[in-house]
Parts: structure tokens; C-alpha cells; sequence
């Protein structure tokens, strides 16, 4: 035994992590596969019905409204963070690499809020936007624009929007910093002598700089992609396990969690005949969402290590 | 070597849309610090004053939010909740994964780039997708309600830092390991006398990235942990901000509590923290 090991170091210090990693991520990958091929819901008769769950879930109008709705918002919060969140961080990161005076500030202010946890920065919006108590309306009442005073947070129209701003607040940060790190990898020569000919500030950014960290920006638009059909706190916050008022702040993963957990909690309360059968099926749906974009990543960074 | 901005004015000459730019990054920045002044204010407040006289003068400053919220609602209890579950996942997260990456560097057997991609395949799959099949095995060995549930998936996540400490090893020069062995230390006291003491630049990044993520993890202990006894400190939020008419005064005094002195270490070591990110970005 010992001369076997003694022989192959590695086995030992692989094994922690291979038993770790292969029981708690690997398996349940391939088991939510398999168990969303039957009807069960943990408790009672578990029957196989091959691809029925699935047949179900896109033939059903219920199930179907609920995805499509789930599936739209969180499309919706990709897209904005895609055409909106990138440009912005891009141009955050460009002027703390510019060395812009007070660069020290912004940076620990645009990060900071990634230090707070969700419940708390719903809570913040909740300070600033509540109807009642909101500082926003408080200001628009000062400002001689009362009449617009709103309960921000109760408008069914913008909750997904809010759920996006809440996100953006708490995350830009990290992008930025992505950024910054990839801007500092620049060769400096190719700036240097861009400044030289006399291009300025927008244009270095334009012409130099992100030709140079495309793969970055391609890298985070991938990354905000499965970050968005992943995100579940802010709408389960907001609007509970149904999703907000008639779903409108409902995502993927909290669809997938109202099916498989139940309407109330884990443990009890309202938990169909099929929950683990259909939960894990809209697991899997999302999972196949996710790895077809994961893998168009995965051949573009493969192509250019050929190159 | 000198750098680039030592030599390049690149500060200067901006013009006029950069100037906007700037004026925008200090109103944001600042609003990111006002409102997080304005949340402290109001917890020293009294929940009647708050609500019913949001804006005008406070009636009086007092402690009395927090010593409720600690004395009577047993803030410390669940605050050590939260530093048990963040402690244990971190220690686990950290050993396992720098075991892993080094037998994965250090070592040439048959199916080496088989394992490597093996253990990258976590990186494509959020855990909460397998989290029906997790609950059901958890349930067996009855662990739901425990914290430990929490740990050890928390644990089992070592897709990322695998991938950056194996790229670490990589490149370390194999003469380190040589002489190592050559004073006559054996595998294990080489690798923790010697390889993983200087792995801790990547050690001190992972463990950032890390424990922002496990600190603030809702999902997990929202399905592993129901009973009130082993929640943590975010679900203990979700109870005050639920109704925040008859709680608004603790939902303030955790939500204070809870933040600001995460943040004030933040920036006491921001540039520690903010380097650290960095790396494991550049690397991600």
C-alpha cells in the first residue's frame, strides 16, 4: 500500500479533491439529468416517464407563460448588462488607469458595494425608493417635482429594472477591475507612441486600448451571460418565492426553485406530486442554456491559442 | 523599469467629455458612501421617528436598535453562524484545492490533461443547478440543518481556485522542488514547508474572491439551513427587511451592523484586497 503511493504522490493529493468535487459538483450534474426523467417529488412513487417532464413543461400553457416570462427577464438583465454595464465599466477602468486624480476614491467606492450582501442592498434601494420614506421622492418633492413622487418599488413595470440598477450597484465593481488588470497588461510602447502622434484621450481608448482587451470584453459579456441566467437573490427578495406581483420580477433560477422546492419552503407547504421531477427538468433546460454559450466561449479562446 | 504613466502625462489633457466623466465617477462614488452614512444614521434612530418623521430633525440619538438587536434577538449568535460556515469552507476550499492544483503541476502521470479538464468542467455549471440532487443526498446522511451541508458544498466548488494555483505550480522552477527533496524532506513536507508558503500571493487572492462569495451566499443557506437556530446573518436580514413596518429599527441596526465594518476593512486594505482581484481576474 504505502509502496504504491510512495509511487504516485499525486494519487494522495488528488484524492481530497477528486471524492469533494466529483460527489458534490460533478454528480448531481448527471443525477439532475436522470432524475428529471421521472415523476417524483421526493416523497411518494418515484415513475419513469422518459422525456414526459420536458414534453410537459413545453407544452403546458402554465409552465410555458411562467418559463417564457422567467426567461425574458432574465434575458432582459443580460442584455442591459451587455449594452449598458461593459461600456461603462470599460470606462470606469479606463480612467483609474489614467491615473484621474482621485482614482484611489472610485476604485474602493465602485467596489465596495461588493462587500455588501443582497438582502442589505435591497434594503438600501428600499431607502432610497420607497414610496413613503424614499430619499428620491423626498428630493423630487424639494426640487419642485412632487408630482412624480412614486412607490418606486411597487411599480410591476419596473421591477425587473430595479432588480437590474440593484445588480449593477452591487457588481460593477468587479468587471471594472477585470478591466483595469487587463488595460494594465497593455504594452506601454503602442500607447506611448499613439500619444506621441498626438491621439488623444478617447481616441487612445478607441484605437489602442480595446483592440487590445477584446478578449476581455468578450470574456465578460460570456460571464455576465451566465451570471444573469443564474442570478436568484434580488427576486426572491423583492418579490418572494412567486416572483413578485404576477411574476414580474420572476427569473430562471427562481422558477426552477418554486418547482423543485415548493411555493413556501423546502420542508413542507406546497410542494406538487412532480416537484423533483419538473425542478430538476428546468434545471436542465437552463443547464443546456448556459453550456451552449459556455461552449461557443470555450472554441473562440481555444481558436485563438491555436492561432 | 520605469512605467508607462511615469513618463506619459496620460493624466493630462483629458478635455472637456473626460471632465464630465469625472464629475459623474465623483457623484457616483459619493452616493455609494452617503448612502451607506445615511443607513448608519437612521439606525441610531427610533423606529416611530424614522417612519413617521423620515426627514425632519431626529427626535433622539440612541443605542437602543442595537442592544436589542444584540441582547435580545442574539445578533452573535448568527453572526457566529456566518463566521463558522465562512472559516470552515475557507480552510477547505483553500487545503483541497492547493492539494489538488500541485499534484496536478508537480506531477506527470497518465491522465494528467484529463484531470485538469476535469476539474475545470465545475466552472461551466452553477452549483445551484445540481442543488436537487445535492438536497436528496444531503437528506440521506442528515444534514439538512446543519451548517455543515453549507461547508461542504461551499467547499466542493474548487473549479477556479484549481485552475489558478495549477497555473501557479506550473510555473514555479522545479529546482525549488529538487532541493527540497535532495535536504531530504519528503512529498507533504515539501509541499507545506516549501510550495504552498509561496503559493500565498494566489492563496491570499483566491481566499478574497472566496469569502466575499461565501460571506454573502444566500441561496445555500436559504434551502440547507430552515431552522432559525442555524441561519446566518443575510437571512436574518430577509426577517427584518420583510416588514420593515414593525422591524424597520433592526433592519437598520444588522444592516449597519452587517456592512460597515466589512467596509472599513475593506478600505483599510483596499490595496491589498484590490491587487488581489486583480491577479485572479488577469488569470480567470
Amino acid at each position: 500500500m504505502k509502496k504504491f503511493f510512495g509511487k504516485r504522490p499525486y494519487l494522495l493529493f488528488l484524492a481530497p479533491g477528486f471524492i469533494l468535487y466529483t460527489i458534490f459538483v460533478v454528480y448531481p450534474i448527471f443525477a439532475a439529468g436522470s432524475l428529471s426523467l421521472f415523476r417524483w417529488n421526493g416523497i411518494g412513487e418515484k415513475v419513469f416517464v422518459g422525456f414526459g417532464n420536458y414534453i410537459e413543461l413545453f407544452t403546458s400553457s402554465n409552465l410555458m407563460s411562467q418559463m417564457v416570462n422567467a426567461l425574458k427577464h432574465s434575458l432582459t438583465i443580460f442584455i442591459l448588462t451587455a449594452l449598458i454595464n461593459i461600456p461603462i465599466q470599460i470606462i470606469m477602468a479606463y480612467m483609474i488607469y489614467s491615473k484621474v486624480k482621485g482614482k484611489n476614491f472610485f476604485q474602493v467606492a465602485i467596489f465596495s458595494p461588493q462587500f455588501i450582501s443582497t438582502p442589505v442592498i435591497v434594503f438600501i434601494f428600499t431607502l432610497l425608493f420607497d414610496g413613503n420614506i424614499g430619499v428620491v421622492n423626498k428630493i423630487l418633492e424639494l426640487i419642485g417635482l412632487g408630482k412624480y413622487a412614486r412607490p418606486w418599488l411597487g411599480i410591476p413595470e419596473f421591477g425587473i429594472y430595479i432588480v437590474w440598477i440593484m445588480i449593477s450597484w452591487a457588481g460593477i465593481g468587479v468587471g471594472m477591475m477585470y478591466f483595469i488588470g487587463a488595460m494594465k497588461m497593455i504594452a506601454f510602447d503602442s500607447l506611448e507612441s499613439a500619444y506621441m502622434e498626438g491621439a488623444g484621450f478617447w481616441k487612445r481608448l478607441i484605437y489602442i486600448v480595446l483592440p487590445q482587451i477584446k478578449m476581455t470584453v468578450l470574456n465578460l459579456v460570456l460571464i455576465s451571460y451566465v451570471f444573469s441566467m443564474t442570478i436568484f437573490d434580488y427576486s426572491y427578495i423583492l418579490g418572494g418565492t412567486s416572483g413578485g406581483v404576477n411574476g414580474n420580477v420572476d427569473v430562471m433560477p427562481l422558477f426552477f426553485y418554486r418547482m423543485a422546492f415548493g411555493d413556501t419552503n423546502p420542508l413542507g407547504g406546497n410542494i406538487s406530486s412532480n416537484s423533483i421531477g419538473m425542478g430538476t427538468t428546468i434545471a436542465c433546460v437552463l443547464f443546456f442554456m448556459i453550456f451552449a454559450i459556455a461552449l461557443i466561449q470555450l472554441l473562440i479562446v481555444y481558436r485563438k491559442e491555436e492561432d | 523599469m520605469k512605467r508607462m504613466t511615469d513618463i506619459m502625462p496620460m493624466n493630462k489633457h483629458q478635455g472637456f467629455t473626460a471632465g464630465i466623466v469625472k464629475v459623474l465617477l465623483w457623484i457616483y462614488s459619493s452616493f455609494t458612501f452617503l448612502m451607506l452614512l445615511y443607513m448608519t444614521y437612521n439606525s441610531f434612530r427610533e423606529r416611530k421617528d424614522i417612519l413617521g418623521n423620515t426627514f425632519g430633525k431626529p427626535a433622539k440619538f440612541t443605542l437602543d436598535n442595537y442592544i436589542k438587536l444584540i441582547f435580545e434577538d442574539n445578533f452573535f449568535h448568527y453572526f457566529l453562524n456566518s463566521v463558522i460556515i465562512l472559516v470552515a469552507s475557507l480552510v477547505l476550499l483553500v487545503m483541497i484545492s492547493s492539494f489538488t492544483a500541485y499534484g496536478l503541476a508537480r506531477y506527470k502521470f497518465k491522465g494528467r490533461k484529463f484531470m485538469r479538464i476535469f476539474f475545470l468542467i465545475g466552472l461551466m455549471f452553477p452549483a445551484q443547478l445540481g442543488i436537487v440532487p445535492i438536497f436528496q443526498l444531503l437528506k440521506q446522511i442528515h444534514l439538512i440543518n446543519n451548517i455543515a451541508s453549507v461547508i461542504i458544498i461551499s467547499a466542493a466548488g474548487i473549479s477556479m481556485p484549481v485552475f489558478m494555483l495549477t497555473d501557479f505550480f506550473a510555473k514555479l522552477p522545479k529546482e525549488i522542488y529538487e532541493a527540497a527533496v535532495i535536504d531530504g524532506a519528503g512529498e507533504w513536507r515539501t509541499f507545506f514547508q516549501v510550495m504552498f508558503p509561496m503559493a500565498s500571493p494566489v492563496v491570499f487572492s483566491v481566499c478574497i474572491t472566496s469569502s466575499v462569495t461565501i460571506w454573502n451566499q444566500f441561496f445555500l443557506p436559504l434551502i440547507f439551513l430552515q431552522q432559525d437556530a442555524n441561519k446566518t446573518i443575510p437571512l436574518l436580514v430577509v426577517k427584518y427587511t420583510k416588514n420593515l413596518f414593525s422591524t424597520m429599527d433592526l433592519a437598520l441596526a444588522i444592516s449597519t451592523l452587517s456592512t460597515v465594518p466589512i467596509l472599513i476593512l475593506f478600505i483599510i486594505f483596499s490595496n491589498q484586497i484590490l491587487d488581489g482581484v486583480t491577479a485572479g481576474a488577469v488569470k480567470g
